[in-house]
């Protein structure tokens, strides 16, 4: 029983680490742009075909094809920031995050039209078989998965709290005139918060989907991210790896002992009771900056 | 912009919104068209026109709450889904007429939104539309895990046709008298509430929120009101909806649905009743004319494949609003705005 427990509280800590990463793309768009990203899942669905169509369909070996999808997927998040949002800096936040209410739907189009709505093999990046330790069983991609998630987080944050560049794009967060007024680049912050998010978007696709099954609607995993983000705050880094593993335990957990009781989905909708919570009582999550707001 | 030699000279005709005798005239043209439409057009364009009629409350509805009050609703197809199953239950279960169903399920969906407003107090901005999409999921969730015996859980509901005083509003034609009576009534209340003290408010709090505080504007009830009202309208839509198919499934009210209505305010043009209906009328017609030209195209074009329609209806919608967004943020009203002072002005440059 107690080793069930653990096992559940594991895997669940493992899954909650998969949406951080996630739920990292949300982070640092807003962190280089100060636009909330509304196309996350999209651009996770965006790198998993980029992945399966340099791997799977052009049938290159794993260690030539991931990194070039990688390569693709950085050249995607540019031209997204070269065809819309170059064009409107200077204009307000709500126009930049409305286009990306658009581009929700126009990635998923533009994903159907390329690759299908067909469901593809993701090639086994990570090895199938769970890591067995005593009675505990660990699934590989997600223990790699966490991994790779604190590393980001850990050279994300630096990055953003200690260098130069993160500062400066940090300030363009804040606000961009002011950023603008100061000598910094927007136009460059935003770009580069574009080709980020989308090769974090990728990696998390590689850890989400390896040798699943990938179609369109793996998108959803955009939205169940979205409680980690704001449970650690929009700004905080760091602070997702914490409100990941406290929200995937929640959901492992809650999956494993209270679906059995009520027949089904209380693991999948109670990330969002979390989320409308925490809002409630801390709008700016646990890690989040207090704004001031002047008239 | 009045038309040259108009001048308002009481109070009463500075409030009108019909300042000329000639706009009196063109509406009454307009209406007579919309009334006499089923008599010239077929019932494939017919029940063309009843989705646009009820997807015009909807939209007005969105227009109030984000175009005015400038508050971002990313939920207002789960509003309409809950008007459309209170509908559906209290027309099945209770048999109620559709004379008071409609507005009980107006009242269903903003009370909804309501809870959903109310969150303003804590939360502003971005971080509201997160929980809108929260409404979205909530919805699902319940309609497919309460017992299949009050909403027909994952199957949907069927709805007994509207009857009035023994006749069956169920046909194309009939259906079409009903959406377009509720939507002049929806759309002039609209007109009402946006130029009344509530519409007032509404727009201060969506130019700055802490300034409108400062003025002495209740914020917070006035965030609350503005997602009550937009559900209210979205309320009224579902039940319509309802009452057209005859069935409701949790499927029809997606999140989809939701960027759809607000890609019908973008083009249309923020900040306006007419707008909002003008959106409605372009983004429909398109998406009509993609649906019905779509198995030609893809029957011409093979290696495109049947899928297509669906995918590039998406690629237009997602582009539509990008691009509105990009060159025309106002939307298509403030061109014909421009377009209408234009001639009004003309020979003159001013």
């Amino acid at each position: 029983m107690i080793i069930d427990f653990v096992n559940y509280a594991i895997n669940g800590a493992l899954l909650g680490l998969l949406y951080a990463l996630i739920a990292m793309g949300f982070v640092v768009i807003y962190r280089a742009s100060k636009v909330f990203n509304f196309a996350q899942g999209e651009l996770v669905v965006l790198g998993g075909f980029l992945q399966w169509w340099m791997v799977v369909s052009m049938g290159l070996p794993m260690i030539v094809g991931i990194p070039l999808a990688f390569v693709l997927a950085g050249v995607v998040g540019l031209l997204i920031e070269r065809i819309f949002f170059a064009r409107l800096v200077g204009e307000s936040v709500f126009a930049m995050v409305m286009v990306t209410i658009g581009l929700l739907v126009l990635l998923r189009g533009v994903v159907l039209v390329a690759f299908g709505p067909q469901v593809r093999p993701f090639p086994i990046v990570f090895p199938l078989q769970p890591l067995v330790i005593g009675e505990l069983m660990i699934p590989t991609n997600l223990l790699w998965g966490g991994v790779l998630t604190v590393l980001a987080a850990i050279g994300l944050s630096w990055f953003f709290n200690r260098t130069r560049t993160g500062l400066t794009m940090t300030a363009v967060a804040e606000d961009h005139q002011v950023a603008l007024s100061m000598g910094i680049s927007v136009k460059r912050s935003i770009a580069f918060a574009w080709i980020l998010g989308c090769v974090l978007s990728t990696l998390g696709a590689v850890v989400f989907l390896s040798g699943k099954s990938l179609n369109f609607l793996a998108s959803e995993i955009g939205f169940a991210a979205l409680p980690v983000a704001l449970l650690a705050g929009l700004e905080s880094i760091g602070g997702l790896l914490l409100a990941g593993v406290i929200v995937g335990v929640i959901q492992g957990l809650a999956t494993a002992y209270l679906d059995p009781l009520v027949g089904g989905a209380v693991g999948s909708v109670l990330p969002f009771a979390i989320m409308l919570l925490i809002l409630l009582v801390r709008p700016t999550g646990l890690f989040g900056w207090r704004t001031i707001e002047r008239v | 912009m009045d038309p040259a030699g108009v001048f308002a000279v009481r109070y009463a005709q500075d409030r009108a919104l019909l300042r000329t005798r000639k706009q009196w005239l063109a509406l009454a043209i307009f209406l007579a068209a919309l009334a006499l439409l089923p008599l010239v057009v077929g019932p494939r364009l017919i029940a063309v026109a009843n989705i646009m009629l009820i997807s015009a409350i909807v939209v007005v509805g969105l227009q109030i709450c984000t175009g005015y009050a400038g508050q971002v609703n990313l939920g207002q197809a789960a509003f309409m889904g809950v008007g459309a199953y209170t509908a559906a239950v209290l027309a099945e279960k209770t048999g109620l007429s559709f004379l008071l169903t409609i507005p009980l399920s107006g009242v269903a969906a903003a009370g909804f939104g309501f809870v959903f407003g109310l969150s303003a107090a804590r939360i502003k901005g971005f971080y509201l539309a997160l929980t809108t999409i929260a409404a979205q999921f909530v919805f699902h969730f319940a309609v497919l895990n309460l017992p299949g015996s009050w909403l027909g859980g994952s199957n949907g509901a069927t709805v007994p046709p509207a009857t009035l005083f023994g006749y069956r509003i169920a046909s194309d034609t009939s259906l079409y008298y009903l959406c377009l009576i509720c939507t002049v009534i929806m759309v002039c209340g609209a007109f009402g509430i946006v130029r009344s003290r509530f519409g007032r408010a509404f727009v201060a709090v969506r130019d700055d929120d802490v300034a409108a505080g400062i003025m002495g504007i209740n914020v917070v009830a006035t965030k609350a009101t503005a997602f009550l009202v937009g559900a209210f309208y979205a309320g009224v839509g579902g039940a319509l909806w309802a009452y057209m198919l005859r069935f409701v499934a949790v499927d029809q009210f997606t999140l989809f649905n939701s960027v759809f209505f607000i890609a019908m305010i973008i083009v249309g043009g923020m900040g306006s009743v007419v707008g909002a209906l003008i959106g409605v009328f372009v983004i429909r017609a398109i998406q009509e004319l993609i649906t019905t030209l779509g198995p030609e195209l893809a029957a011409s074009l093979p290696f495109l494949g049947g899928d297509i329609v669906f995918a590039s209806m998406n690629v237009f919608l997602g582009g539509s609003i990008a691009l509105f967004l990009i060159i025309e943020p106002k939307g298509l009203m403030h061109r014909w705005n421009i377009v209408k002072a234009g001639y009004r002005l003309w020979p003159f440059p001013y």
